[in-house]
């Protein structure tokens, strides 16, 4: 096949279908924004997990009566372990000033007692340490006297697990979904395009065209409806994520510790071909049943 | 050790042969016992036998349905014989894999009735996709394209839309469409038509001086008055059989020539 004159009858045909192909990129690229917006989803939950999970915290709950001796000692094997970073003593008084600080439960709860919030110990883990690590130095320190309770934070991350689970499959189902809508818009744009030009195609083949010859430029445009419509999408997307990046940043930064983040440049790449791929895919299903003349 | 040799059914039409002096010295084109049924019981071709030379100009005439279109079609390879054999320079038409068609047409010019030209192109355009399928440069696309118009009396035409033509100006493309490549065969399918008498002995003319550069031109029409006014070798279908004369309607065998033109 002749690349030059396909790439030059595929310009020509993108000319004078030009209406009909500004429809279909449209559509295309709200499907493709979907999928790029979920992506991100997964992508920004992603990045929030492996955040958590490699700055690990664990809180250890003591004993009302746990005298101040147990307590040094249980600081004291806690900063030789390699694993912890830093221990910090809160008191019942200093749990009781924090909760009040943050609490927004439009309530008066000033006349909380201090008695009902128990003294911890706070461990910040050394960045990279994994979950199961986590977990085994967790059920350890429940063996301590002093030590009432351990909070591994094992719940939350079990949810987030779940949630990222949920968040894959639909970008998934919905990557499956764009395929479809992909393979069925431009085969169908391009089925109409073939039935405007049948004639040409009828000449070509008299003329002694292959089938490569007459196909070329369908899978040309298919290709380019694909890739305009990816990349409009990440456009799109990029744009809304450089409007509300700053002001969701902060929020997000003070609840999660993580801030947001874009496509990777490999999803980028990967969704422009991809999309580029099935536009032409597309095309190729939809012009082979014209061609036996 | 010896590998498996891969045998091209018909290497002939592939893309830069060449042909042998054995295959020029046979006849361009044979139909051999052809028959061709679109209903069982009512053949459309049966048992044809024509022979043609290079060079020739053959006009294939009879009444409209006679099968004459059947019989062009058969040989640029839109339908297959049911028996018989369709020889193009030697090699069985009917034997081709569809992947080889493209390549026989090439060897071939054909002109419709309906022009088939595409009217939302340029002149030039409806012309120079014949070569630009066969890859030929930019360069010379334009310059053999103006030739072909020179050719066929439309010079400095190629710009044009094809829509602002005449019936018979859109014809004239069509031919240029047709000799560009320079095919070995030329197949017209009723040319004229679509066109008045004064335009279709001015397209007669036409492809007599494209026969004259030494291309075999076969022209189907059912227009007696067109026939009758020159000496060509004439092929008559009628009821699905061939009648023939070497030297026109003068040295017609039988009487009802004109009942078999209509």
């Amino acid at each position: 096949m002749d690349v030059k004159s396909a790439m030059t009858r595929a310009r020509r045909g993108l000319r004078e279908e030009r209406r009909l192909y500004v429809v279909a990129v449209t559509s295309l690229a709200v499907a493709f924004l979907c999928l790029g917006a979920t992506l991100l989803g997964v992508t920004n939950l992603d990045a929030a997990a492996t955040r958590w999970g490699q700055s690990g915290r664990i809180t250890l709950f003591l004993k009302d009566d746990a005298d101040q001796q147990d307590i040094a000692q249980l600081r004291v094997v806690l900063e030789g372990l390699g694993d912890v970073s830093e221990v910090t003593h809160v008191t019942p008084e200093q749990a009781r000033a924090s909760f009040l600080e943050d609490a927004d439960v439009g309530a008066d709860l000033s006349s909380l007692p201090s008695e009902v919030f128990p003294a911890s110990l706070e461990v910040t883990l050394v960045n990279g340490v994994t979950r199961a690590r986590s977990e085994s130095i967790a059920s350890r320190l429940t063996q301590f006297r002093a030590v009432s309770d351990v909070e591994s934070y094992r719940g939350w991350f079990e949810k987030l697990d779940h949630l990222l689970w949920g968040a894959r499959m639909l970008a998934t189902g919905l990557a499956l979904l764009v395929v479809f809508c992909v393979v069925a818009v431009i085969g169908n744009t391009i089925r109409l395009a073939v039935a405007r030009r049948r004639q040409e195609i009828e000449v070509m083949k008299l003329c002694g065209a292959t089938n490569g010859f007459v196909r070329g430029p369908f899978v040309l445009e298919g290709m380019f409806q694909g890739f305009t419509s990816a990349l409009l999408a990440v456009l799109a997307l990029l744009a809304g994520y450089l409007a509300l990046h700053e002001p969701v940043d902060s929020t997000l930064a003070a609840l999660t510790g993580s801030r947001i983040v874009f496509l990777s440049a490999w999803t980028m790449i990967a969704l422009l071909f991809g999309g580029a791929l099935i536009g032409a895919i597309g095309s190729a299903l939809s012009v082979r049943r014209y061609l036996s003349v | 050790m010896q590998g498996t040799k891969v045998v091209r059914p018909f290497p002939f039409f592939r893309a830069g042969a060449r042909v042998s002096q054995p295959q020029l010295s046979k006849p361009i084109l044979a139909l051999e016992d052809v028959y061709k049924f679109f209903r069982p019981d009512q053949p459309t071709l049966r048992g044809v036998n024509i022979s043609v030379d290079r060079g020739e100009f053959v006009f294939i005439t009879g009444p409209s349905g006679a099968g004459k279109s059947t019989l062009l079609k058969l040989v640029y390879r839109e339908l297959t014989v049911d028996e018989g054999r369709v020889l193009f320079c030697g090699r069985d038409i009917g034997r081709l894999t569809d992947g080889s068609v493209p390549f026989l047409r090439r060897n071939l010019g054909i002109v419709f009735q309906d022009f088939r030209i595409i009217d939302h192109w340029t002149v030039f355009e409806n012309i120079a996709i014949a070569l630009e399928i066969l890859s030929i440069p930019q360069r010379l696309i334009r310059s053999r394209v103006a030739e072909a118009l020179e050719r066929v009396g439309l010079a400095g035409r190629g710009p044009d839309q094809t829509s602002n033509l005449s019936g018979g100006e859109k014809q004239r493309v069509a031919i240029a469409r047709a000799i560009v490549p320079e095919p070995a065969l030329i197949l017209a399918d009723e040319p004229t038509g679509n066109l008045d008498p004064h335009l279709a002995i001015d397209i007669l003319t036409l492809f007599e001086e494209i026969n004259a550069t030494g291309t075999t031109v076969l022209f189907a029409t059912h227009d007696h008055s067109l026939i009758s006014k020159r000496d060509h070798r004439l092929v008559a279908i009628d009821e699905g059989r061939v009648v023939e004369a070497q030297k026109g309607l003068k040295h017609w065998p039988g009487s009802g020539i004109h009942t078999l033109v209509g």
